[in-house]
């Protein structure tokens, strides 16, 4: 676990420098949703009927923590855990409410929001795990926030990894 | 008689060395079934290592550690498990240790449990269960604002996020929920009286609900907005120092509530960081803390302000302040980096920091910065928060 984690230390150094301090870290947690009364169910419905595979036009790796769409998460890659940035691994079960983030997509330069719903049922994948924190909130916005286990709704409380998945382009401010 | 008297020397050497070569007597018969025990009241020097067990979450545990020794097995007097991200508080008046935790019958899957487990501090023994409703408890980084006692310790209030959010009350005499009280659009459970608790609210304000003597709303008020939560975000964790909480801010400024009136009362902010410290800012999981000097402690980050995503990250020194005189007092540079930390009792207070390099914890002394030991070796993985023992 500690190679993990001087990996992550380093590949955080080296892919978002203007981000991540050089021994920054795990913090993490839990999981990521968001849910909130305020934002809430919108993102979650999108994202139960979506899951095919990555769109075209998107580069990089969705094992990489620093694949455009991880931009606010915080856990261990589903991608690395037999899913992908946006299904869950074989036998465990997608949270129903989730947290959203807004990332950009360098491959054709719009923002998108990004649900982080969450894999559960099983022990923690223990894969890919990724911190990024970008416009992430303490917990008493929950509706932003990836410091809280968001394995809610589902029949276990038992986080096993994050999705990143794309439910709608971000309107411009 | 010369000769006579060499012979007996000799034999009497002789003689003296086959009674040396003799095996010492066995070692006696030792009982079994001993189990030790610990003192109801924990040392100044004990810290509380909270190891969430982030990658395999249902085996959470804290130790209980003596940071005065050099060795592991002088340092590690014990051991209780806080399973699934749960939360703990030490209550002293009790000399109990409530943690709230979350089972499920086969593991990972199965009917979920919610309960607060009451432990005892010299036996770390479980003494009471008492069942929690709804599958609501809060479950996430660990926190010290999840849990506080009020009515003369005799209630136990438990913040719960589902995520809608409350405060669950438990009669820590009955064992026995007493009531829920909801807190929509707010979080956590900070002091504020004997008998008031304050939460913190989305929308930059505090909530302050008061309670009667069976422990039903009384009444429940808001303080001003105070804070953006989009664009000037406090932590949600204060160092607290008699009833003013301290809340650090994303930006470098720290924002003072005061605890002690029947509503929170925001008061005027402050700059923690100077000139040339512009891009310093507070950072980390456990950020902050506080003394018996009365001085509050703030883990910084030399890169942190004004970069989004970096406020967990942890920090490079920990940085101490006289709150009254709004002054720092101390820098504590640290070894490699900190992620959390916590102070100890006392007049010479100890800091106990998780460096995240190595997951290593390292004692520190609070009054001069100095570097004492590396604490490590003891079982701990991912020690993500700290306590200091009551």
């Amino acid at each position: 676990m500690m190679a993990l984690i001087d990996r992550l230390l380093e590949k955080r150094a080296r892919s978002a420098a203007q981000h991540a301090s050089r021994r920054g870290l795990l913090k993490t947690l839990g999981g990521a949703l968001v849910g909130a009364s305020a934002v809430p169910l919108l993102p979650v419905a999108r994202a139960d009927g979506h899951g095919g595979p990555a769109h075209p036009q998107e580069q990089g790796s969705d094992t990489d923590c620093d694949y455009w769409r991880y931009c606010a998460i915080d856990g261990f890659l589903c991608s690395c855990c037999g899913g992908s940035a946006n299904t869950c691994p074989p036998g465990t079960e997608m949270s129903p409410v989730t947290w959203i983030g807004t990332c950009h997509n360098p491959a054709d330069n719009r923002n998108y929001v990004i649900s982080y719903n969450d894999c559960c049922g099983k022990p923690s994948c223990g894969a890919c795990l990724c911190q990024r924190d970008e416009g992430d909130r303490p917990p008493y916005r929950p509706d932003k926030t990836n410091d809280i286990n968001w394995c809610l709704g589902t029949s276990s409380a038992s986080y096993h990894c994050s999705t990143a998945v794309v439910v709608g382009v971000a309107f411009e401010e | 008689m010369l000769r006579k008297s060499l012979l007996l020397a000799v034999l009497v050497g002789i003689c003296g060395q086959v009674a040396a070569a003799e095996p010492p007597p066995p070692l006696p018969v030792e009982p079994t079934g001993v189990i030790e025990t610990l003192p109801d009241r924990y040392p100044a020097e004990w810290f509380l290592v909270h190891d969430a067990a982030f990658f395999h979450m249902s085996d959470g545990k804290v130790y209980v550690i003596d940071t005065s020794k050099d060795t592991v097995g002088e340092q590690v007097q014990g051991m209780f498990p806080v399973n699934l991200m749960g939360s703990y508080l030490q209550v002293p008046s009790r000399g109990e240790i409530m943690s709230v935790e979350t089972f499920h019958t086969r593991g990972t899957r199965g009917d979920r449990f919610d309960v607060l487990t009451i432990w005892d501090n010299a036996n770390l023994a479980v003494v009471a269960e008492v069942q929690l409703p709804g599958s609501k408890r809060f479950m996430g980084m660990p926190q010290r604002v999840a849990l506080r006692t009020m009515n003369n310790d005799r209630w136990l209030a438990i913040f719960n996020l589902s995520p809608s959010t409350s405060v669950t009350l438990v009669d820590l005499e009955t064992r026995s929920i007493v009531n829920e009280i909801p807190t929509p659009g707010c979080s956590f459970v900070y002091g504020n009286g004997d008998m008031t608790f304050s939460s913190v609210c989305a929308d930059g304000r505090m909530l302050t609900v008061v309670l009667d003597e069976n422990g039903a709303e009384q009444s429940r008020g808001f303080s001003d907005v105070f804070f953006d939560s989009d664009d000037t975000p406090i932590f949600e964790r204060p160092a607290q120092v008699g009833d003013m909480a301290y809340f650090p801010a994303f930006d470098g400024r720290v924002q003072p509530v005061a605890m002690g009136a029947s509503a929170a009362m925001p008061m005027a902010s402050w700059s923690l960081i100077g000139e040339g410290e512009e891009s310093w800012a507070p950072s980390g999981i456990g950020l902050d803390g506080e003394d018996d000097l009365g001085r509050i402690y703030f883990l910084m980050n030399p890169e942190a302000n004004g970069v989004d995503g970096m406020h967990n990250a942890g920090g490079a020194e920990i940085w101490v302040y006289d709150p009254e005189a709004r002054r720092r007092v101390l820098r504590i540079p640290l070894q490699e980096w900190g992620l959390s930390f916590a102070v100890g009792r006392g007049e010479e207070p100890k800091v106990l920091v998780t460096n995240p390099v190595d997951m290593s914890v390292e004692l520190y002394d609070g009054l001069t910065g100095d570097f004492i030991r590396k604490i490590t070796g003891f079982g701990q993985e991912t020690p993500l928060m700290i306590m200091s023992a009551q």
